[in-house]
């Protein structure tokens, strides 16, 4: 059996990860100008609980760090410090250190103290808090009344064992419990025992000396209380009598004590008052018709709830007049709504006694509920999504047997046939839905690379994400971090202009990158984009006649120029700092974009900045692909890379030697290669007329056409990998299985396009191919 | 038989890491009717199917938070008798204040280890 206490450590890390999260997305709001208090305070809670969780596992660092930025959140919970800009930027860095430690501690590593010290001293500097000494609480356990310490023999159970089938809930899903709403703040709250004592003195009361509020001192003394006074036969200051006193109150004490007790509370007064006293269960509604707000004399009460304003709540109106049983447990989904509804009274004239002072109960503003989930281990989808595949495997075969038995299109069978393929699709379709994540943990992490970058380079730089909730693979959004962490780096380092030029050419100083995700057309496009200076493309034509890649008199297009970025070779570490445009690696970025069946574009304008657009399949577990034949052998081609189709003529097909031809498309030469042979199923044809060939297009421009003997179909089919059994086969992606059994190779047609053109190269230039 | 074999006991967490820690500390007690909740709402509605001795609550929870949950359950007949221990990362005097006027019958201050819950539920319940 495993150790419970590792799998509790496992999943407190798994449970970080989310809290850091919702840390980041606190203070993204905070820094967007929010001030809602229950955004603050999921900031704080996030912090307070990775603090809770590290110091159970003893994690000191982290437990440490947690509680200077829990201290300093707690500040800005409390309303002692607003945090401006500055305050914001270095509460990020809080968080990222704090993820850091996270994961040190899950790794068992560590995070030098160089890094998480100057954080802390400007933390303290800045919020100046002092380290609150603990002060000692006293605090008397109360032993619960139930006699639990008997046997009770045999199976007899408890007979203490409270009933609690009839809890009245008003929908526990619903709403949170909400003290603070304007009903509860006049009810009571521990209901647990109790009298609502209605005092109204006579005259007399007050000729013979007494004082209301020592007798209401005395009933405080009991338990808990909260007063309401009647106000409303006071008259008007000219025509009042001070020796009659006109007031009455509502006194509900919460107390444990008889009634015998309370009602010697009012011993000395009796006869000089009209007194009610009722248990509290069964408690009448406040008596009067209406009420003011001030009582002056009244001292300061034990703090129940916070002190608002509270609306009238005019006795003759049931239907808002809450019973204390139903009371507490509101439904309150906009808090702040029934405090106006509660009032249909015109006069707002009525305060609960309640005194003053911060409480422990705060206002929750829109609680964020999480969503129920579970956690699944992933092997466990994985497994489910191979099934899946099995399944739409199966179907295929279904549908070519039924096909070859001749079935008109209409049989019973044929149809429901189609419906299986339809319930295939969106069995398929939710099972990746499941390994499908928001790309926000993606985007979160791209905002600490663009504080970072930033920062190390001097510009004032905002990241401005969009689209976050944006579902992707989880396999490609961890396979994405590399290639869009280069990106933005570069957007940051290349793409934005220093602070001074962004002025001089009349542009805010504050420079800009947006990231945004969205689903088009089956596929994830990610765009990174800058709104710094675009491409300099004499310079990046220069560079590359310099390093050889294109000849001194080529004729590019700005398309073309901005694509030899992606070129291999273009620029090397150490020429970064003196090219003001970028490529610093793009082709690195290039070729694990395509590794994830992406495609990757980029587009400047000069002076205002540049896009690079990623484009990515939904998932990798099932592809578009075209199915063809060649020499006898059926292989895939993924649809993403396929240009056109040609019908290969006399006129298009110009052969440059005895191996070597090329196809003449609008204008241009592409070489022509054939598939079989460059697969090794057979030697290379003598000619190629009438043949068809799939235009294979790739991101840099470079295109070249493979021949093929004809064109079978066009399906999803599932990706089975071929890596784990015979390693990389250079030009072949993957495996599939289609409906007739037959197992086909998938075509990664990049690969094979850039084998090829490395033989190829010599005899025919690249600039023959983009010139 | 001993109490531990006879007493429920809910634990109410945000965390369910917290909840884990909780409820692999009264297992090593010996104490196996264990329930637990997410949030303060589903503890209730869980207490109305599924009655206990005893409810071990976090305080800081968002929506309802540990106090506002033991309201609940003192205002509600059925559950006023519940036995309540608070678990709190900040011991402030107001909540430990706001604690005792609720009703709450002990608290305990994060972090703590098996023997600290063990104690402070045995000071509730008696031994176990």
């Amino acid at each position: 059996m495993s150790d419970p206490m590792a799998e509790i450590r496992a999943s407190f890390f798994i449970e970080c990860e989310e809290l850091l999260e919702s840390l980041q997305d606190g203070l993204q709001l905070m820094d967007d100008g929010d001030t809602d208090p229950e955004t603050i305070n999921i900031v704080f809670r996030a912090v307070h609980s990775i603090k809770g969780g590290a110091g159970a596992f003893g994690l000191d660092d982290l437990v440490h760090f947690a509680h200077r930025f829990e201290t300093a959140m707690d500040e800005v919970r409390a309303g002692r410090f607003q945090p401006d800009g500055e305050a914001i930027r270095l509460f990020f860095t809080c968080a990222d250190v704090l993820g850091d430690l996270v994961r040190a501690a899950r790794d068992d590593d560590a995070v030098s103290s160089e890094v998480t010290d100057p954080v802390l001293e400007k933390l303290e500097k800045l919020v100046g808090v002092e380290e609150e000494s603990e002060e000692e609480l006293d605090f008397t356990p109360a032993t619960l009344s139930l006699d639990l310490s008997l046997d009770f023999g045999g199976d007899a159970g408890l007979p203490n064992l409270p009933d609690l089938s009839d809890l009245p809930m008003a929908g526990a899903d619903e709403s949170p419990l909400d003290l603070s709403s304007s009903e509860e703040a006049t009810e009571p709250l521990v209901a647990s025992k109790g009298f609502t004592v209605f005092f109204k003195p006579e005259p007399a009361l007050y000729i013979s000396g007494n004082e209301p509020l020592y007798l209401f001192r005395a009933l405080r003394d009991l338990g808990d209380l909260a007063v309401t006074c009647h106000a409303a036969s006071l008259p008007l200051l000219d025509s009042i009598d001070p020796d009659i006193g006109h007031l009455s109150w509502t006194l509900t004490v919460h107390t444990e004590e008889s009634e015998q007790t309370v009602r010697e509370v009012f011993e000395f007064v009796d006869g000089l008052c009209q007194l009610d006293i009722t248990p509290l269960a069964a408690a009448p509604v406040a008596p009067s018709p209406a009420s003011v707000a001030v009582v002056p004399a009244l001292p300061p009460l034990p703090p129940l709830v916070q002190p608002e304003p509270v609306a009238a709540r005019p006795a003759p109106d049931p239907a808002s007049t809450a019973t204390p049983n139903d009371a507490p447990v509101t439904a309150a989904p906009k808090p702040e709504a029934p405090q106006e509804e509660a009032s249909p009274a015109p006069v707002k004239s009525s305060a609960t006694t309640t005194s003053e002072g911060t409480t422990p109960t705060k206002t929750t503003g829109t609680p964020t509920q999480p969503r129920a989930t579970v956690r699944v281990d992933l092997e466990r989808i994985d497994r489910l999504v191979n099934l899946v595949g099995e399944l739409v495997i199966n179907q295929a075969m279904l549908s070519q047997s039924v096909t070859e038995a001749g079935l008109p299109p209409n049989s019973p069978v044929s149809t429901g046939l189609e419906e299986f393929l339809q319930l295939t699709r969106d069995i398929q379709e939710s099972v990746m839905m499941i390994r499908a994540q928001p790309i926000k943990s993606l985007f979160q992490r791209m905002g600490r690379i663009v504080r970072e970058s930033s920062a190390s380079v001097g510009k004032e730089v905002r990241l401005h994400t969009d689209g976050e909730n944006t579902e992707v693979d989880k396999t490609v959004i961890e396979r994405l971090a590399d290639p869009l962490t280069h990106m933005i780096r570069n957007a940051v380092d290349h793409g934005l202009e220093s602070p001074e030029k962004r002025l001089a050419v009349d542009k805010s100083r504050e420079g800009h990158v947006t990231l945004t995700a969205q689903h088009r057309s089956g596929r994830i496009v990610i765009e990174v984009s800058d709104d710094g200076a675009g491409i300099n493309r004499e310079r990046v034509k220069a560079k590359a006649i310099e390093k050889g890649l294109i000849p001194a008199e080529a004729q590019l297009s700005d398309g073309d120029i901005d694509n030899l970025l992606f070129l291999p070779g273009f620029s090397t570490a150490q020429e970064i700092s003196n090219l003001s445009g970028r490529g610093v690696g793009m082709d690195v970025v290039k070729s694990s974009i395509q590794a994830l069946g992406g495609r990757i574009a980029i587009t400047s304008q000069e002076g205002k900045g540049t896009t690079f657009s990623i484009s990515l399949p939904l998932t990798l577990a099932v592809l578009d692909g075209m199915v063809v034949r060649v020499a006898d052998e059926t292989l895939v081609v993924p649809l993403n890379a396929i240009l056109e189709t040609l019908t290969l003529t006399d006129d298009d097909v110009k052969a440059l030697g005895p191996e070597t031809h090329v196809v003449q498309i609008r204008g241009g030469f592409v070489p022509l290669l054939d598939l079989g042979a460059e697969l090794g199923y057979r030697p290379p044809q003598e000619s190629y007329v009438g043949g068809i060939a799939l235009l294979i297009g790739q991101e840099d421009g470079n295109r070249a056409a493979l021949a093929v003997d004809a064109i079978e179909d066009q399906r999803q089919v599932v990706i089975k990998g071929l890596e784990g059994s015979y390693g990389r086969v250079p030009g072949i992606a993957a495996a599939t299985i289609l409906g007739d059994g037959q197992i086909a190779l998938i075509l990664d047609p990049t690969d094979l396009v850039s084998q090829a053109s490395g033989r190829t190269r010599p005899r025919k230039p690249q600039h023959a191919l983009v010139g | 038989m001993a109490l531990r074999d006879q007493l429920r006991v809910m634990v109410v967490d945000d965390m369910s890491t917290s909840r884990g820690l909780i409820t692999n500390a009264l297992d090593s007690f010996g104490i196996r009717n264990v329930a637990s909740a997410g949030d303060g709402p589903s503890a209730l509605q869980k207490l109305a199917t599924t009655p206990v001795h005893l409810v071990i609550s976090d305080y800081n929870m968002p929506g309802m938070d540990g106090l506002q949950l033991l309201h609940a359950l003192r205002t509600n007949g059925p559950t006023r008798g519940i036995g309540f221990l608070l678990i709190t990362g900040r011991a402030d005097r107001e909540i430990i204040d706001m604690g005792k006027r609720l009703g709450m019958n002990n608290f305990l201050k994060k972090p703590f280890d098996p023997n600290g819950l063990r104690a402070a539920i045995e000071a509730i319940v008696g031994k176990l």
